[in-house]
C-alpha cells in the first residue's frame, strides 16, 4: 500500500479548475517536488494533502484512509499525528520564542518538552537562538526554526510549500540539507517549488499545469 | 512540562508581549470592573447614606430646656401653641436614661418616646420588625443587637437606677393620700409583673393597673382583669392576704407583693427599678441611634418614676423659612424652653431611596453591557489581527476547542486582572462618590473583592465567547495562501 495515493482528484472553484483529474502516487520515503507556473493548482493540492481542504471530487487515500471523507476532527487529528508544514512565509507565533514555538507543535501533539524542543533547535543550528522572539530572527533562521518544528513530533509526511522561497542562497542550502538529512531517516517530503535547484534534489518532479499533471520526471542525477 | 504549564505560558506571553492591544481590553474591563464595583459599594452603602441623609428630611425644629435644667412636658404643651396645629406633622418626645442590663454587665442609652410620632419626624428609620405598640416592649438599635445578640422576641430585662443623692423615701410616707405608686414582683416561671396603682384622699386604693404580659395570658393573665383587682379598692396598704384567681395563685400573690413593696411613681425615688421587656423591633438609621434602645413613654415613666421630665422634642413642621422663624421666636418668649432650626431639604420622601437604588441597579446593567460590548469589540480585533496565528495553530493540529480555551483562557486571565484592579479603583471611586454626594466615607466591603473579580471574569468570558465561534471558524489554509 502506498503512503498516499491521489486519485482522480479535482477541486473546482465556480467555474475554474485549480485541480482537474490529478493522479498522483507517493511511496513512504519518497521525496518528491511538485514544480509548475502560478496558479497551476500547487497550494491548493498541498491543501488536500495537508488535511486543509478537501477534494470537489475523487479520493486522496493516506495510509490507505480515504481523508477527502473524513470529518474535520478527523482531519484535525491527521494534521496533528501525521503532517508536518513549511510554508514560504515561515509563519510563527510572534509573541513566543523560538523554542516555546516549537514546543505549541508538541503542545497539539502530546506533551511539551523542552529539552526535546531545544534538541530540534540544535539540529537546525539554532540552539544559542531559542529565546528569541521571531522578530528578533532573520528569514532564514525563522525558516529554520519552522523545519524544526515540523520535524518535532516525528511526521510521516512533511509538506513544504515554497519552503526557500524568501531564502538567499546560503539559508536554502542549509534547509536542503536538512530536507536530505531527514530524507535519510526515512521521511517523506513534498516540496512545492519554483525553484529547478530545490527540484534537482529531489528523487522526481511532477509539473502542474493548468491543474493537471503535465509530467513526471524522475532526477536522473539521484542518488549520485 | 505539562500542557497546564504550556497552556499558561502561551497565555501569559500573549498578554505581556502584545501589550498595547491587550492593554485596551484590560483598561476596559478595569474600569468597567471599577464602575461595578464602585456602584456595588455605593448600592449596598446607599441605605445607610441615606438615613443620614433622610434624617433632615424629618424633624426640622428641636425644642431644648433653655434655662430650666429640664424640659417639662408642660412647657412643650405650651411651647406648641406657638405652631399652628395643621402645620405640625410631628412631635416627638425624647427622654434619655441610662439603663443597665444586668444579666450582661452593659449599659444602654435608653430613650422614652411616642412611636406613633417617631415615624412621622424620622421616617428614615427603619424598622425590622415593628415598632413597640404596648407596654414592656422595646425597640433595639441595630448596633446594640448585634453587641449582645438579641433578635426579635428576645427578652431584655433592664434596670434603671436614679442618680445618687436622692433621699431615702419612707415606705410609710411613700403610702400617703393621694399617692400614685408603681411596683413590681416575680410571678410564674421567674416573669416580672407590674402593679401601679394610686391611692385615695385617705390613703385608700382607688385603683389598681395589672400588667402580667409575662405570664401565660388565659391563666395569670386573668389578674389583669377586674374581677381581680377590684378586691383591692378601697383598701389601706400593705395588704395582708389575696383572693386568688383559681390556678393563678403565683400570679395573684405577685400582684399582692408588688403592690405591698410598691413605691411612689410620681415623685422621684432612688430605688432601683427592673422590668422584663420583649424586643420587637430593630432599628437601622445609619446613625448614633443604632446605639440606643427605645421603649414607650409609659414605660419610661414607669421606670424612672417621672412622667413630666423631657430632654428634647423633634418637631417636623411644613412651613417657610419665614414662618418658621417667626415660629421659633414666639417659643423663645417662653419660660424654659426654646426652639432651634434644624436644615432639612424639602422633599421628604423615603421612596428616593428605593429610587436611587434603582438607578445604582440599572446604571450598572448598562455599565456591565457597555463593559461586554467593549471587550467583545476588543478581542473581535484581536481575533482578526490574530487570524494568521490562529489558522497556523489550526494548521499545526490545535481542535477547536484548544482554540477555544486559548481565547477564553485569555479573557478570563484578563478579568481576572480587571477585576483585582477595579475592586481597588472602584472602592477608590465609591469612596470619592460618596465624600462628594453624601459627604461622608464609607466601609470598604471584602467581600466585594471576590464578588467583582468574579463578575468581571464572567463578563469576559461572555464577552469572549462571540470572538470565539469567529476565531474557530478561521480555516487552517489561509497560512498556505500567505496573505
Ligand atoms: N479559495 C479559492 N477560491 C477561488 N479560487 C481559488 C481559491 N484558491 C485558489 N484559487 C484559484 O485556484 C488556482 C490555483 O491556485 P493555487 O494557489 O493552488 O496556485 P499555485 O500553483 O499555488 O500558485 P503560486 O505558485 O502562485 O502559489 C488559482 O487560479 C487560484 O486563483
Ligand atoms: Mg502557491
Amino acid at each position: 500500500m502506498s503512503l498516499l495515493e491521489i486519485k482522480n482528484v479535482s477541486k473546482i472553484y465556480g467555474d475554474l479548475k485549480a485541480l482537474d483529474n490529478v493522479n498522483i502516487t507517493v511511496e513512504k520515503g519518497d521525496w518528491v517536488a511538485i514544480m509548475g507556473p502560478s496558479g497551476s493548482g500547487k497550494s491548493t493540492m498541498m491543501n488536500i494533502i495537508g488535511c486543509m481542504d478537501k477534494p470537489t471530487s475523487g479520493e486522496v487515500l493516506l495510509d490507505g484512509v480515504d481523508i477527502s471523507k473524513q470529518s474535520n476532527k478527523y482531519l484535525t487529528e491527521v494534521r496533528r499525528d501525521k503532517i508536518g508544514l513549511i510554508f514560504q512565509q515561515f509563519h510563527m507565533v510572534n509573541y513566543l520564542t523560538a523554542v516555546e514555538n516549537i514546543m505549541v507543535s508538541q503542545y497539539y501533539h502530546s506533551l511539551p518538552d523542552e529539552e526535546e524542543a531545544l534538541e530540534a533547535l540544535g539540529r537546525v543550528g539554532l540552539r544559542e537562538r531559542a529565546r528569541h522572539l521571531p522578530s528578533q530572527l532573520s528569514g532564514g533562521e525563522q525558516q529554520r526554526v519552522c523545519v524544526a518544528r515540523a520535524l518535532i513530533n516525528h511526521p510521516e509526511i512533511i509538506l513544504a510549500d515554497e519552503p526557500t522561497g524568501n531564502l538567499d542562497e546560503a539559508n536554502e542550502n542549509i534547509v536542503l540539507d536538512l530536507f536530505a538529512q531527514l530524507h535519510r531517516e526515512g521521511t517523506t517530503l513534498i516540496v512545492v517549488t519554483h525553484d529547478p535547484e530545490v527540484a534537482d534534489v529531489a528523487q522526481r518532479t511532477i509539473v502542474l499545469e493548468h491543474g493537471r499533471v503535465a509530467r513526471e520526471v524522475h532526477n536522473a542525477s539521484w542518488g549520485k | 512540562m505539562s500542557k497546564r504549564a504550556m497552556f499558561l505560558r502561551m497565555v501569559t506571553a500573549s498578554l505581556l508581549r502584545r501589550r498595547s492591544r491587550m492593554l485596551i481590553a484590560l483598561l476596559s474591563i478595569g474600569i468597567g470592573a471599577t464602575i461595578l464595583c464602585g456602584l456595588l459599594t455605593i448600592y449596598y452603602d446607599v441605605p445607610r447614606q441615606m438615613g443620614a441623609q433622610f434624617r433632615s428630611y424629618g424633624a426640622n425644629v428641636i425644642l431644648l430646656a433653655d434655662g430650666a435644667p429640664s424640659l417639662t412636658h408642660s412647657a412643650v404643651q405650651e411651647a406648641m401653641r406657638a405652631f399652628p396645629e395643621e402645620k405640625i406633622v410631628g412631635a416627638t418626645p425624647y427622654r434619655y436614661v441610662r439603663m443597665d442590663m444586668v444579666s450582661r454587665q452593659q449599659s444602654f442609652t435608653t430613650a422614652g418616646t411616642d412611636f406613633t410620632q417617631v415615624q412621622k419626624t424620622s421616617p428614615y428609620f427603619s424598622v425590622e420588625g415593628s415598632y413597640p405598640e404596648n407596654l414592656r416592649e422595646v425597640l433595639v438599635g441595630k448596633e446594640i443587637a448585634e453587641l449582645i445578640g438579641v433578635r426579635l422576641n428576645s427578652v431584655m430585662e433592664l434596670t434603671y437606677k436614679p442618680a445618687e443623692g436622692a433621699g431615702t423615701q419612707d415606705q410609710a410616707n411613700a403610702w400617703g393620700p393621694g399617692a400614685s405608686l408603681a411596683g413590681s414582683a416575680e410571678g410564674w416561671g421567674s416573669g416580672l409583673v407590674n402593679v401601679s396603682a394610686v391611692l385615695d384622699g385617705e390613703g385608700r386604693i382607688a385603683s389598681v393597673t395589672v400588667d402580667a404580659a409575662t405570664q401565660t395570658p388565659e391563666i395569670g393573665g386573668q389578674c389583669e382583669e377586674e374581677a381581680f383587682t377590684s378586691q383591692f379598692i378601697g383598701q389601706s396598704l400593705p395588704i395582708a392576704d389575696v383572693d386568688a384567681v383559681s390556678g393563678a395563685t403565683l400570679t395573684s400573690h405577685a400582684v399582692l407583693s408588688a403592690l405591698n413593696t410598691s413605691v411612689r411613681s410620681d415623685a422621684a425615688s432612688n430605688q432601683a427599678k427592673t422590668s422584663s421587656f420583649r424586643v420587637v423591633g430593630i432599628l437601622t438609621t445609619g446613625g448614633e441611634e443604632e446605639g440606643y434602645l427605645f421603649i414607650s413613654e409609659a414605660d419610661m415613666a414607669a421606670m424612672t418614676g417621672d412622667a413630666e421630665t423631657l430632654d428634647v422634642v423633634e418637631m417636623s413642621v411644613s412651613a417657610s423659612a419665614e414662618e418658621l422663624d417667626g415660629f421659633v421666636d414666639a417659643v423663645g418668649q417662653q419660660e424654659g424652653v426654646r426652639a432651634r432650626l434644624v436644615k432639612r431639604v424639602t422633599r421628604s420622601e423615603a421612596a428616593v431611596l428605593t429610587k436611587l437604588q434603582a438607578l445604582v441597579f440599572l446604571v450598572t446593567v448598562v455599565v456591565l453591557l457597555l463593559t461586554m460590548i467593549c471587550v467583545s469589540t476588543t478581542m473581535m480585533a484581536v481575533v482578526t489581527e490574530r487570524r494568521q496565528e490562529i489558522g497556523l495553530r489550526k494548521a499545526l493540529g490545535a481542535s477547536d476547542g484548544s482554540i477555544r480555551a486559548e481565547f477564553l483562557g485569555e479573557g478570563m486571565f484578563l478579568g481576572l486582572l480587571g477585576g483585582v484592579l477595579g475592586g481597588l479603583f472602584g472602592f477608590g471611586f465609591a469612596q470619592l462618590v460618596s465624600v462628594n454626594v453624601f459627604g461622608s466615607s464609607i466601609t470598604f466591603q471584602p467581600l466585594l473583592l471576590p464578588i467583582a473579580v468574579i463578575l468581571s471574569m464572567a463578563v469576559s468570558a461572555l464577552s469572549c465567547l462571540w470572538p470565539i465561534k469567529r476565531a474557530v471558524q478561521i480555516d487552517p489554509a489561509i497560512v498556505l495562501k500567505g496573505e
